[in-house]
């Protein structure tokens, strides 16, 4: 379990995190969203303290990451920026971070198979390709077999299969019941590989919510409907013999379907199609005056989410000067 | 794999740490092109200078500062592994893989100026007392000729190797407080070769003086058989370099503690 209370990270006069508190927890894979430069990668430097933070503090389990007896076995973590010496094997590099921990030559081996470089252990990082790069810093994570995983943006420079092999360790990873943190800057990555997410921009929290939480207010798969008799369809669309909760004022919640009042009369439905909202309406009579399908994709739910928080908006009036 | 919630056998020891800066150290190419290079500097130098020595006399430069002429090779190159060692891990990104191992960080920086030291120390000292010999062979009737037995030759030898391995771990505390390796070398070479070279042109007599202190300076004094009289005795050169050495640590350990990786 990571736990970031209140983390604060200011360079000079520049504040990349601003009071930062998120909980990611053990058993599920937790996507740690935002566009470049939002913080992410100062955040997890903050996490394994590389950086110190400015206010506030991180722990992993009960204490912060440098007060662990036995940090490699606590937390795995793969940074963005390479951190190996390119004149070393990659044999040579993990056998090396293994001495710190007592770690065996046997367990050096077995990350290398796991993480298919053993072919090349014994070749200089140097003429590794961004790829295999990318699976020795995940076999350097996995080397002290660590209750928690920390990948800074894993799939960046992966090929389709890399892609693939790296949401399966993810996915396998949480079901180990271990805590994993990922990074990226690709919602569509996230919404395949993680369970829950935690969205910033500009270094502030947006959103700490469940992906499936996110795709249903994201709009993707909701239903738009306009009728002056909005009480009466939602009775009927929430099914009768269900109670209907109100956890939030214009906010009903069923099994399965929800319905949002935005207006008087307007409904944004999820959990059902057009084609059964308006067989509900006509069964029981209740008129219709609009009844749209929504469009929208996770990927632009999350451009609309972080779009004031973008470091340097691309703009039409900026290309064209 | 198994969770490791249950077990935990393995935790960060200052002897593991040693461990793996020892490994680290011998795992890169250029420590072992450095390390041969400077021992055969040193032998080639040695030899080829009393090959060439035609006895007319070197202005009363003492015997084993004469012999080992070549070690002014070794001062810049176990300087450069010294700075390759920390700043070193700063160019190529290693130092966050080092870091997250050992957050606690210091114990890095002990392991490696130890791990240096204990390279640096026997390699100096085994090349100095092999060239001693192997150049006086061409010495016999000159008047650079002395005998390893001879009084000031063995403490000049061993002394020079001292300095050798204190110079190297200030250069070390250099890159770990520079952090990049060619200010770290700049910072070196203006600290040994050119600002005590500028100082003696001022006309100051406590210039002078100051500049005895100087790490070249003490290097020279810690190496020669019989010591100028106006330089530091070998026991005050020895305390002088040790000094160096371990301001240079002890500016490294704070920055270390206090910067951000």
């Amino acid at each position: 379990m990571i736990t970031a209370q209140d983390l604060t990270k200011r360079y000079g006069d520049r504040t990349v995190v601003t009071g930062l508190s998120f909980t990611v927890r053990p058993g599920t894979v937790t996507g740690f969203l935002g566009p470049n430069g939002a913080g992410k990668s100062t955040t997890m430097r903050m996490i394994l303290g590389l950086d110190a933070p400015t206010r506030g503090h991180a722990t992993i389990g009960d204490r912060a990451y440098a007060a662990h007896p036995a940090p490699l076995t606590e937390v795995g973590a793969l940074l963005e920026a390479r951190s190996v010496h390119p004149g070393r094997t990659a044999f040579h590099h993990l056998r090396a971070l293994a001495h710190t921990h007592g770690i065996p030559r046997s367990r050096v081996e077995h990350v290398l198979g796991l993480t298919g470089l053993t072919e090349v252990a014994h070749r200089r990082v140097k003429g590794f390709s961004l790829g295999m790069g990318q699976r020795l810093g995940i076999a350097a994570a996995l080397l002290g077999d660590p209750a928690t995983v920390i990948l800074d943006e894993p799939v960046n420079g992966l090929d389709p299969e890399g892609v693939l092999w790296i949401r399966t360790l993810l996915k396998s990873l949480a079901a180990e019941g271990r805590t994993v943190l990922v990074s990226s800057h690709l919602m569509s990555e996230m919404a395949l590989t993680a369970d829950h997410l935690v969205i910033i921009g500009r270094g502030r929290l947006l959103a700490d919510t469940t992906v499936t939480d996110f795709v249903r207010r994201s709009g993707a798969g909701t239903v738009k409907v306009v009728t002056p008799r909005a009480a009466d369809l939602v009775r009927h669309l929430t099914a009768p013999g269900v109670t209907v909760t109100t956890d939030a004022p214009g906010h009903l919640t069923a099994p399965g379907v929800t319905v949002t009042t935005d207006a008087p009369g307007h409904l944004t439905v999820h959990g059902t199609d057009a084609e059964h909202i308006g067989r509900t309406a006509a069964a029981h009579g209740i008129p219709l005056y609009e009844l749209t399908p929504g469009t929208a994709s996770l990927e632009e739910a999350f451009m609309d989410l972080t779009h004031d928080a973008v470091e340097y908006p691309a703009t039409l009036e900026g290309a064209a000067a | 794999m198994t969770t490791a919630t249950a077990v935990r056998p393995h935790r960060v020891t200052p002897a593991r740490v040693l461990r793996s800066e020892w490994h680290k150290l011998w795992t890169i190419r250029s420590t072992w092109i450095n390390l041969v290079a400077t021992s055969v500097l040193t032998l080639g130098m040695g030899v080829g200078i009393g090959a060439a020595y035609d006895g007319s006399g070197e202005g009363g430069l003492d015997t084993v500062v004469f012999v080992l002429l070549g070690t002014q090779f070794a001062t810049i190159n176990l300087a450069v592994l010294g700075i390759l060692a920390t700043a070193g891990e700063y160019s190529t990104g290693q130092i966050r893989t080092t870091m997250t191992a050992v957050p606690r960080r210091l114990p890095v920086l002990w392991a490696k100026a130890a791990v240096l030291a204990a390279v640096a120390l026997p390699l100096c000292l085994w090349t100095n007392l092999l060239t001693f010999p192997l150049a006086q062979a061409f010495l016999t009737d000159t008047d650079q000729s002395a005998a390893l037995g001879d009084p000031g030759v063995l403490r000049g030898l061993a002394g020079n190797a001292a300095a050798l391995t204190l110079l190297t771990v200030m250069a070390l505390g250099l890159g770990a407080v520079t952090r990049s390796i060619p200010i770290a070398i700049g910072a070196y070479i203006g600290l040994v070769m050119i600002v005590p070279e500028v100082l003696t042109v001022l006309p100051y007599a406590v210039v002078d003086d100051a500049v005895r202190y100087f790490p070249a300076q003490a290097l020279q004094s810690l190496t020669a058989a019989r010591p100028a009289p106006d330089a530091l005795s070998p026991g005050a050169a020895l305390l002088t370099l040790a000094l160096w050495a371990a301001v240079s640590l002890a500016a490294a350990a704070s920055t270390l503690r206090r910067r951000d990786v």
